[in-house]
């Protein structure tokens, strides 16, 4: 028996126009699920986020969290707006379309939402200090739950600068009390945009896996925006790959990284060579992808030339030069011996394992379904 | 060397200020060397001197009053934009600040004097209270020629608190109301205090336009002109004295704390004067 597929809990169908270009994207998360945005800077991913947070207004589409409606467009003069800082209130009822019918309900205010953000750039209160700020919005402004503000303080270490002002602190500092800003209340969807970006490498893991817990303890859906693919995997369930304003694919990271959509996917997931295949394909070819050597049932063997070749910690990244007509240029990351690095000029073979063939025109994913 | 050449511009620039600094407060030294204890004690134990103090004080305060309950929303609406046409709006509220005094008040006639129908309707309720030559066109006339600065300057400090904080406190479960007053007024006390500071020595100080619309009931400046015409210098200066310690030291107090509150900079706490909202 087929089983029942999950009722969404965030529904979003969204565009955002923008100076250079729009930011349209489907979105559809079930409770519990997470979602990590990943692009390049200037893909949309914030203006995206912000759209499901309902804090930037939408020119059509709509925003759905536990069937609630958080943005919807509004359609007077204040949608013209200059960009930043413009009009981005609730609509009002007149803004909501009338195709909707007259009993559609209104935004809900931003208070019952159930939005806990983590914004860029970090949007502490600068006049309240680091306890203040975390239990800003708490019935009891000490308490959260069944510790008080000063244990989140440690969770996110910051024990003992809960008296600081923000300005006071570090920008990995503010990220964490931020962090701990959010998580402190009750929210149904979470969403973080670049939230450790600022933050040590060596902390990073133990806060995300934080927001996980306290998204997961909610059933709450969430969403991360990071341009760091390795932070995309480990916060995801699914990664929306994003690009001038688009998801361009959308899934498993793993499945991303073995087979990319297209060639800008590909790229972002740090294929760094293609070759023609047919028309409308290209081989990709990834640089931890390889070994050298000729293993025919394992892929595509490839023969070049060494033309640079580098130093990275205990092994050598080389740069291949393919000897056959395409002048296929590979460089990669091979795992040889220290004592004897490849030398300049000489042969090579090497093994391609499956490269995957990818679009050579990037489709937006949310066009394809 | 460099010391040397760097010490000339130092030098010029601290003499220049010395001598704006001596001219500007120049007359004011004078004034309190011109009055003596005696004459001030003289004029003002004449029964009914002080009238035109509570007068001004009373109007400049209820004046005031209006600014902020009236003119903060507005304020407000014009640093988030959230206004359409906003530039009209703004250039509405510059004119009675760029108007010949004089002239607004020759205008006010017409929003509350017999001469026009506005001006019919509101002294229609009750000439004696709401018509020209009485305490509410005094207020009236107070609150055109002060109004602008406090609105320009609270629009201005205003619009330097990053809306996102107020939707942030929303999202954190206060109403607007709630996240305005927690949020957005304490981080832009310091702005509006100035603003507020600038309005009230503006309002004490009004002249121009009470001089038309409200004669009577007289208020300090009107007070000084009447003194200065009927007993010259003498019998003006005392008054002079009064407006200026019941004016200053609100303004005062303000400014400097809005510098203070802005960690030091009191160059800053009239500066946003010179830039409207945008």
């Amino acid at each position: 028996m087929p089983a029942e597929p999950t009722p969404a809990l965030l529904d979003a169908d969204v565009t955002v126009a923008r100076r250079s270009f729009d930011v349209k994207a489907v979105v559809s998360l079930a409770a519990g699920e997470r979602l990590a945005l990943f692009g390049t800077s200037g893909a949309g991913k914030t203006t995206l986020v912000e759209a499901i947070a309902g804090t930037t207004p939408i020119t059509s589409g709509e925003v759905r969290l536990d069937r609630k409606i958080v943005n919807a467009p509004v359609s007077s003069w204040r949608a013209r707006g200059r960009g930043q800082g413009r009009a981005r209130g609730r609509p009002h009822a007149r803004d909501v379309p009338p195709e909707a019918g007259p009993r559609h309900p209104l935004a809900v205010p931003f208070r019952f939402r159930g939005v806990a953000a983590v914004r860029q750039p970090t949007t502490l209160f600068p006049h309240l200090s680091i306890v203040e700020n975390v239990g800003y919005g708490l019935r009891h402004p000490s308490a959260y739950g069944d510790g008080s503000v000063e244990d989140l303080l440690d969770d996110v270490g910051l024990g003992g600068l809960g008296q600081a002002l923000p300005q006071a602190l570090s920008g990995g500092q503010r990220q964490r009390a931020a962090l701990a800003r959010a998580l402190a209340r009750p929210f149904k969807a979470l969403l973080l945009d670049e939230p450790f970006s600022a933050v040590d490498v060596t902390s990073r893991s133990a806060l995300r896996q934080l927001a996980i817990d306290a998204a997961r303890e909610r059933g709450a859906v969430s969403v991360l925006v990071t341009h760091d693919l390795a932070e995309a995997q480990a916060f995801g369930d699914r990664i929306g790959v994003m690009d001038t304003g688009r998801i361009l694919q959308i899934g498993d990271a793993g499945d991303i990284a073995r087979a990319p959509a297209n060639r800008r996917v590909a790229e972002l997931f740090g294929y760094t060579a293609f070759a023609e295949h047919d028309e409308g394909n290209l081989r990709a070819f990834h640089p931890d992808r390889f070994v050298v050597g000729t293993h025919p049932e394992r892929g595509i063997v490839l023969d070049g030339v060494v033309t640079a070749v580098r130093a990275l910690g205990t092994r050598f990244a080389c740069e291949v030069q393919g000897s056959d007509t395409s002048g296929l240029v590979l460089r990669g990351l091979f795992q040889v011996n220290v004592d004897c690095p490849p030398a300049v000029g000489s042969h090579w073979e090497v093994t391609a394992l499956q490269p995957p063939l990818v679009a050579r025109v990037a489709v937006a994913g949310d066009e394809e379904g | 060397m460099n010391r040397a050449i760097g010490r000339v511009p130092t030098a010029a620039a601290v003499s220049a200020s010395v001598l704006v600094w001596v001219v500007l407060l120049g007359p004011l030294a004078v004034l309190l060397t011109q009055v003596s204890p005696h004459q001030l004690r003289t004029t003002l134990d004449q029964p009914g001197a002080l009238t035109p103090l509570w007068t001004s004080l009373e109007a400049s305060a209820i004046a005031l009053a209006c600014m902020v309950v009236l003119g903060t929303p507005l304020a407000y609406l014009l640093a988030r934009h959230k206004l359409p046409a906003p530039r009209l709006v703004e250039a509405g509220i510059v004119i009675p600040l760029l108007m010949p005094p004089l002239v607004i008040g020759l205008l006010l006639i017409f929003l509350i004097g017999q001469a026009g129908p506005v001006g019919r309707v509101v002294s229609g309720l009750d000439p004696n209270v709401f018509g020209v030559n009485t305490f509410f066109a005094l207020v009236v006339a107070e609150f055109y020629e002060a109004a602008p600065y406090y609105i320009l300057s609270a629009a201005a400090a205003l619009s330097t608190v990053d809306a996102r904080l107020e939707q942030d406190a929303q999202l954190l479960g206060h109403r607007q109301l709630t996240a305005f007053r927690k949020i957005t007024l304490p981080l832009a006390a310091p702005g509006l205090a100035s603003g507020l500071a600038i309005a009230w020595a503006r309002a004490m100080g009004a002249f121009g336009a009470v001089l038309i619309v409200a004669y009577n009931p007289a208020g300090l400046p009107i007070k000084i002109d009447t003194s200065f015409i009927e007993n010259g210098l003498s019998g003006a200066l005392p008054f002079a004295l009064l407006l200026i310690v019941a004016a200053l030291p609100v303004p005062l107090i303000g400014l400097l704390w809005s510098a203070r509150a802005r960690g030091g900079r009191p160059e800053l706490a009239v500066a946003t004067l010179a830039e409207p909202a945008s």
